[in-house]
This record gives structure tokens, sequence and C-alpha cells, in this order.
């Protein structure tokens, strides 16, 4: 089917429109951390720097701590990804491939429990945390980073596992390995691409977490980008330009991990169409 | 011969069984930690909630006492008209965007879809708002909003749209239109992502049997395309604006609820009422409030959504 010219270009004037409109903020957002402090408020706005400085990045580091915000979401976002391929690796390989009962209410309930807002769970999970002495601590957060993800996780992989062979948990038992070192020497290296993705939505779920992270680690050296960024407060004003100095250097990572993982994001997003 | 074949069959169903022994104790061995994990910190906070809602809670120093009260809290919680201005404006905010987002999604779809350069580069561009953090992108447009310098005005003025500087956020309707704005900013690229992938799913000697038959564009997309991708946009949706029902860094960093409460969603409110207030009673009352909705409504969707697909598979 050969389109009209005109078509084709049309579709691209379309393409090319909508991503203008999603960079646009950004390219915003970008200019402005580097504008000096007197442009920040100025009206009408100049819609390029006339003078660029460092200062909001330098003040960011030394004046606001963004580097220990840094530390803690890296921190907190790479233990709870570890732990979900942990535990998810497993469960969605036992789900796909081993004799348990009960699978698919087990899967339909895990479906369920992934969508509960978190405000549910917020009010005994504070008073269970401030019980233990755990408020404005690592594992207040790689706790409940570790099991809301662990529901979409455990369906990513179930759905990877289940396109692999049964036979080769029989070639395993015939070589004397017992299951667990099957799953271990012989599935899992088969289901990279599947960990790929669980690892990457696991990571970026824990990264832009907000509600739980403000609640159980406000304390200023507990807190994470997130929580950093929304608190950051001047004495007069709202220091705009380094919330955006700050907020330039937490998406710089992300915007690498997007780009090599862009095939596995995409093919989660489509089995799973879950997370948004 | 019937005799000999069950007795065989039974033979081999017996070995199958003790074979399968160990198989299921492996299964259920490395199934459980996980599910303890996931247990232990939703579905028995869950229960706690519910038990949390039906008392007086009083914080201690480093407790917290409890007395039973039954349904004094959620007696507090219907009667407020806090609460259900929180759940109408939760409720109207999801379905707005999240229609919003499903339509421009489509159109966008469908208007790039079978476009190969930029292929790559486009993806990239729209995950990134997904990946955003979505304090980031309420302070920015906190800022592009502001009443006094936000560029907002500057290109509105510049466009003769209005003729002096408006404060967006600062009155009720314009603030709410404001907020969807932004979440639909960041939503509808990943939507567009997810149609894109089920339209190109869509077998192209379809468009060619029709094309052929002469149909004109309205009809190969209601027809044939539609049919085809209904029933992920329709789990899309469904997903979206259960999300949504939980939102909370949105309105929390962009109004902080206000102005007054307009932007005031059920998690702010819970939320400003347990941790604010120390109201922990009432506060889980509005939680257990906002579950059941959740879970109400998304039964009245499955129920649909599977008539939806029941019906696109008889077509």
């Amino acid at each position: 089917m050969i389109e009209a010219k005109w078509k084709t270009v049309l579709r691209y004037m379309v393409l090319i429109g909508f991503l203008v409109i999603i960079l646009l903020p950004f390219y915003w957002m970008f200019i402005t951390s580097f504008k000096p402090d007197f442009d920040l408020g100025a009206y009408p706005p100049s819609l390029f720097p006339h003078h660029w400085t460092f200062k909001h990045y330098v003040d960011a580091f030394t004046q606001y701590n963004f580097g220990m915000y840094i530390r803690n979401s890296v921190i907190v976002s790479i233990v709870s990804t570890f732990f979900v391929l942990m535990f998810a690796s497993m469960a969605g390989f036992s789900v796909a491939q081993l004799p348990v009962r009960g699978k698919t209410p087990l899967l339909v309930a895990l479906l369920v429990i992934s969508m509960f807002p978190s405000i549910a769970i917020m009010s005994p999970l504070y008073m269970l945390l401030r019980h233990l002495h755990w408020l404005n601590s690592y594992q207040a957060l790689i706790i409940p980073y570790t099991a809301f993800n662990l529901p979409f996780a455990i369906w990513i992989l179930r759905n990877y596992f289940l396109q692999l062979p049964k036979a080769l948990l029989e070639a395993g038992r015939v070589d004397g390995a017992s299951i667990f070192q099957t799953f271990y020497r012989i599935y899992l290296p088969l289901t990279t691409p599947g960990m790929f993705t669980a690892a990457v939505f696991t990571f970026v779920a824990s990264w832009t977490e907000f509600f739980m992270a403000l609640t159980f680690n406000q304390s200023n050296t507990m807190r994470t980008i997130p929580v950093g960024i929304a608190l950051f407060s001047g004495q007069y004003t709202i220091p705009y330009g380094t919330i955006f100095a700050g907020s330039i250097v937490s998406i710089l990572p992300i915007i690498v991990l997007t780009i090599i993982f862009r095939k596995w994001i995409v093919s989660g997003l489509t089995t799973g169409a879950v997370k948004g | 011969m019937a005799v000999t074949n069950n007795t065989v069959i039974r033979q081999i169903t017996s070995t199958r069984r003790s074979l399968s022994a160990p198989e299921r104790r492996a299964g259920y061995g490395m199934l459980i930690p996980g599910l303890l994990v996931i247990a232990a910190v939703t579905i028995f906070p869950i229960i706690y909630s519910v038990w949390m809602s039906l008392n007086n809670i009083s914080l201690t120093t480093n407790g917290y006492l409890m007395s039973f009260a039954g349904v004094h809290n959620y007696n507090l919680v219907m009667h407020s008209a806090k609460f259900w201005h929180s759940v109408w404006f939760t409720f109207y905010f999801a379905v707005v965007t999240v229609f919003v987002e499903l339509f421009l999604g489509m159109l966008i779809a469908l208007a790039i879809n079978g476009v190969e350069r930029l292929k790559n580069i486009s993806i990239v561009v729209m995950l990134i708002p997904w990946s955003l953090i979505t304090v980031i992108s309420a302070q920015m447009w906190q800022y592009i909003y502001n009443g006094v310098y936000g560029v907002l005005n500057y290109i509105f003025i510049s466009l003769h749209l209005i003729g002096s500087p408006v404060t967006w956020l600062g009155s009720a309707t314009s603030a709410v239109i404001a907020m969807m704005v932004a979440d639909i900013w960041k939503t509808t690229p990943f939507v567009v992502i997810i149609i894109l992938s089920g339209l190109q799913m869509v077998p192209k000697e379809l468009y060619e049997s029709v094309h052929l038959d002469g149909a004109n564009a309205w009809h190969t997309f209601w027809n044939i395309t539609f049919p085809m991708v209904r029933g992920s946009i329709a789990l899309a949706g469904l997903f979206r604006i259960l999300q949504a029902f939980g939102m909370f860094d949105l309105p929390y960093v962009l109004t902080q609820g206000g102005p007054g409460t307009a932007t005031q969603s059920l998690a702010v409110l819970g939320a400003q009422v347990m941790f604010q207030n120390l109201d922990f009673g009432p506060g889980s009352a509005v939680a257990v409030s906002t579950v059941i909705l959740v879970l109400t409504l998304s039964l009245i969707f499955l129920s649909a959504f599977r008539n939806l697909v029941r019906e696109g598979e008889e077509q």
C-alpha cells in the first residue's frame, strides 16, 4: 500500500510536533537551571539565558546536600531492585514451571494488590516502623519498595519462564541437579531480557516514589531525591534554579538507562501495560 | 484390554506423582518467600488499617493507645464535606485525564504509526516523561504556571490569548485544569507507546483487503483497527484510572491541594489527617474508604471489560 506523499509528510509533522511538546518543558527547566538568580523571576522571561552560570549546580551540592539525596536514592533503588529480582525470579519460575496449586487466583490477587493505593497501608506501616525505630532508615523504604514492585515483576518473569520448555527440568534431573540448581544454572540465564525489564521497572518506580519516602524518611540526611526536591525551600523565595539543577542531575542517569534498556521497557509495557 | 490400560495409566500417574512431589516442594519453597514479603507489607497492614479505622488512637512517645470506637470514625468521615469533595475531585480528575490521554494517545498513535525514520529517538523521548519523578514535573509546571514571571503568561500574552497575567494556580477552575494538563503531558506519551505496539500487531493484509474493497479511512479504523486494539486500550485505561485514585505527588507539590481544598485528592486528604493532624483513626477511615472505592470500581470495570473482550472475540 503506497501512501500519498502528503500523508507521510503529515505523519512526520505530527510526530515532530508531539516530540517538541514533550521536550519544551524540559528545555525550560534546563535553561532555567543555568540562569543567574536575577533572571529567574524576570518578566518577560528570557527564552535563552544571556549569562550562563553553574552556581545553582554548585549550590545544590554544597548548600542543599543534593549529593546525599542522590546517594540515598541510589542505595534504596539498587537494593530494592536486587531483592525484587531475587524473590520474583524464584516465584515467577515456580508459578510458570512447577506444580503449585492455586496459580490463577494467586496471579489475579497479585494484580489486585499491585493496584492498591499506597495510602491504604500508610498508617499501619508508619506505626510499625516507628515502633521498631526504623523511621529514617534505608530499610523503611527498601522493604515496602520490594513488596510493592514484586507483583508486577512476578507477572513479567512468569511470562518469560512460560516460554521455556518444561523438558529442561527433566534434563536437569537426569544430570542429577536439584530443582533449584536447574533454575539457577539453566532457566535463569535464558530469561535475561525479562530480568532487565523487571529491573528497570523496579528501579524507576523506586527512584520516583514520593509518598512513602516523604512519610517515613523526612530527616534531612535520609531524604531521597523526590523528597529533597519537594522540600527544597529558600528563605524568601522558592529556589527554582537549585531545584532544576538538582532535577537535571537526577534525570540524566535515568535517560541513559532508558536509552540502553528501551527495548525491554517497551516489551514490559506491552506485556504488562500495568505500570504508569 | 481396558483393565490393563487402566493399570498402566495408574502406574504412570503414580510415578508422575512421586516425581512431582519434590517439584511441588521446591515450587512452594521458591514461591513463599516472595509472597510473605508482599503479605507483610500489603495484606497485613490493610487488615490492620481496617482495625485502626474502628478505634480511637492517640500517639504516645514510643507507641500508641487504641480504644475501640466502632464506626465513630466512619461517621465523622461520611459527614465531612471535605471527604466527599475529595472523592468527587479524585473521581472526575481520574476520569477526565484518562479519557483525554486515551483519546489523544489513539489519535497520535494512528498518525505516527508506520513512521520509519526517527523511530528509536521517538521512543526514548516518549519514555522520558514516564521515567520522570512526578515531583520534578510538578515543580517544573509550578514555575511555568507562575502568575508573576511564568512563561505560560508570556506565551499567552504574546499570542494575544489573554490581556494580563493570570495566576493559574490561584483559582479553583484554572488550578484543576492546569493540573490536568500537567498529568496529561506526563502520561500521554506512555499511552501512545502502548497503543502503537498494539497497532503494530494488526496484520497488514487486513488493511490491504479493505483497501481493495474501497473502504474509507474512517471505516478502516472503526471496523479493523479499533476492534484489534480495543482490549489493550480498555486495560490500559482501567489501570490508569485505578492508579489515579492514589494520586498524591502532583497535588501535594503543585498546589498543596489548593486553592482552598480545590485539588485535594483522597490521598492528600488522608495524609493530611494522619500525618499533620495526627488523627490516625479518622485518617485510617479515609484510607479504608479509598480502598473500598478502588475495589468496587475495579469490580465494575472488570465485568465491563470482560464483556468488551468477549464481544471483540465474537466478531
